[in-house]
């Protein structure tokens, strides 16, 4: 066992425990922060095995733009809401037992395909590296990248019509 | 392997070293410089007495630096009442280790061959060289931005979580700073990398040691005078230093979101902003500098335009290159805190004004400037 390895092991539980913490936390702030510690976690599992173009990415798009944005504007919410305190409610047993449909069919697919999955280092040497990355990415890639972006587009106004609903159904 | 982790333990502890080293210098290079530039003698108060003498050692009063450090460690430590108490204490760290870790992709010398350095163990090095670099990334003025991202998070943590009005002020200013001039630093650097080709700082170093016109050393500040001036202003509003204080400004908002912070957690804001300045004096070293180039010096020694070598011992060649990126270095922080002695404080919406409609317009003329005159010269 290598120190990649450890350093790897560390990196995983990390992400996965910020990831349940996100689940537990009730405050937003804390829910940011774990969010936070998950996504840097993500990117130092991608580091380690050779991602780098992907991990730096992770942290400079996702930490450093977006998680900056949601934390400024968790900031600026009112600090006295105690709407944050409350119980899940309703959902919780059924949003649980979906996770645990989702944790045990997405583990099934993983214990099968482990075996026929390539070493993570092994033929994508060199793949990314900023400079073959990015120009795969504008040569071959980039209308598929602009289509994601009309997708986010839509889960915003989803978003949106959500809360709006949720409104108007308080009175 | 473990000759790799040996190496770059070994940088890992100069780079802590230096960095804490000027970070504690440059508290005492600010008030002699200030005192300098305002004709007064300035710090000359602290002073170590020789036991059992009346020697007192004053040294131009370089002890101030350390009363300081006494001063925070020894102070009681006020904390608030505050709703997140964990958020609170997680908002120093946040604000003061990315500053750390940018300089992890600074390449601070040329290559170093440990086994020609110290011969009794050229065995067990079996050859290896390293690059003066404590993280080799292809990426690496990519991971700069990325890790100068995170610090924001920490200023705005610590505003939001110090419960406190004029914290939360000053969190808010430095949120929509940062943001501002992090946007104008990032198109700045864009001009660079089309000029460089690459974003690994290694590369960048490596492209300035040719020449330009045949006797100008390469240098970004050479090629890129216009962006190397918008760099530095951008990243001193990066470092919410005067002009741009107003996330601290002591006189209107009690330094701002630092204000519920005392002893040596507020130290640690403070050692984490003079930091920054060394920071920044590195990476305008790296980026306009020519890093640690020598004009001529190669890493086989002094390589004369007329093709004659003069060649230099290992070890000489390799205290040159670290000598003179600090030299470059310090040489660049004096001039941040020159500005910083030089300038009157911005008004807010002036200084959000002077992000959006001078520098962003200004750094996307340069890019656009530079992208042609690439694209004409092939």
């Amino acid at each position: 066992m290598s120190l990649v390895d450890i350093l790897i092991g560390f990196f995983t539980v990390s992400a996965i425990g910020g990831g349940v913490v996100m689940l537990l936390a009730r405050h937003p702030m804390r829910v940011a922060l774990a969010l936070i510690a998950t996504m840097l976690s993500l990117a130092g599992v991608y580091a380690l095995v050779g991602l780098h173009a992907v991990a730096v990415f992770q942290v400079f798009i996702y930490v450093g733009a977006v998680m900056v944005f949601m934390v400024y504007v968790i900031m600026l919410l009112d600090i006295g809401d105690r709407r944050a305190l409350h119980r899940y409610g309703r959902v919780l047993w059924p949003a649980i037992a979906a996770g645990g449909v989702l944790v045990l069919v997405l583990g099934h697919l993983g214990w099968r395909a482990g075996a026929s999955l390539p070493p993570a280092s092994a033929g994508n040497e060199g793949t990314f590296l900023v400079q073959p990355f990015s120009a795969a990415f504008l040569a071959n890639w980039w209308l598929a990248f602009e289509l994601a972006s009309v997708v986010l587009l839509v889960a915003v106004l989803g978003a949106i019509a959500v809360i709006q609903g949720s409104r108007r159904h308080d009175g | 392997m473990i000759q790799d982790l040996v190496i770059t333990l070994v940088y890992i502890g100069y780079a802590m070293g230096m960095l804490l080293t000027f970070g504690a210098i440059l508290t005492w290079v600010e008030r002699k410089q200030a005192a300098l530039m305002s004709d007064r003698i300035g710090a000359n108060r602290a002073y170590v007495r020789l036991p059992f003498t009346e020697v007192k050692i004053v040294w131009m009063g370089l002890f101030h630096g350390m009363a300081d450090g006494l001063k925070l460690l020894l102070k009681e430590d006020f904390r608030p009442n505050t709703f997140d108490r964990f958020a609170y204490n997680l908002a120093v760290w946040l604000a003061f280790v990315p500053v750390l870790l940018v300089f992890a992709v600074v390449p601070f010398g040329g290559t170093l061959d440990p086994g020609q350095l110290i011969p009794p163990l050229a065995g067990w090095f079996e050859g290896r060289t390293y690059s003066m670099q404590i993280a080799p990334i292809d990426a690496g003025l990519l991971v700069v931005f990325a890790f100068a991202g995170i610090s924001i998070i920490g200023a705005m943590l610590a505003g939001w979580a110090s419960d406190n009005k004029f914290s939360l002020l000053g969190a808010l200013r430095a949120g929509s700073q940062l943001l501002s001039y992090e946007v104008v630093l990032a198109l700045t650097v864009l001009g660079l990398i089309l000029i460089y080709g690459h974003v690994d700082l290694r590369a960048i170093v490596e492209w300035q040691s040719g020449t330009v016109l045949g006797f100008l050393p390469a240098w970004g500040i050479v090629v890129q005078p216009f962006a190397a001036i918008l760099f530095l202003t951008a990243s001193i509003a990066e470092n919410k230093r005067m002009p741009f204080d107003l996330p601290d400004a002591e006189s209107e908002l009690i330094t701002g979101y630092i204000t519920e912070y005392s002893a040596m957690q507020q130290g640690m804001f403070m050692l984490g902003e003079f930091i920054e300045i060394a920071i920044i004096g590195a990476l305008f070293t790296t980026l306009f500098l020519g890093g640690y180039n020598l004009p001529w010096l190669t890493d086989a020694g002094f390589l004369l335009p007329g093709g004659e070598l003069i060649a230099l011992p290992h070890a000489l060649v390799v205290v040159l290159q670290l000598l003179t990126f600090l030299a470059k270095m310090a040489l660049v922080c004096s001039f941040q805190i020159l500005v910083r002695w030089s300038l009157p404080r911005f008004r807010w919406d002036q200084l959000l004004r002077f992000a959006w409609t001078w520098l962003l317009p200004l750094a996307l003329l340069n890019l656009a400037v530079t992208a042609l005159a690439v694209w004409a010269i092939g």
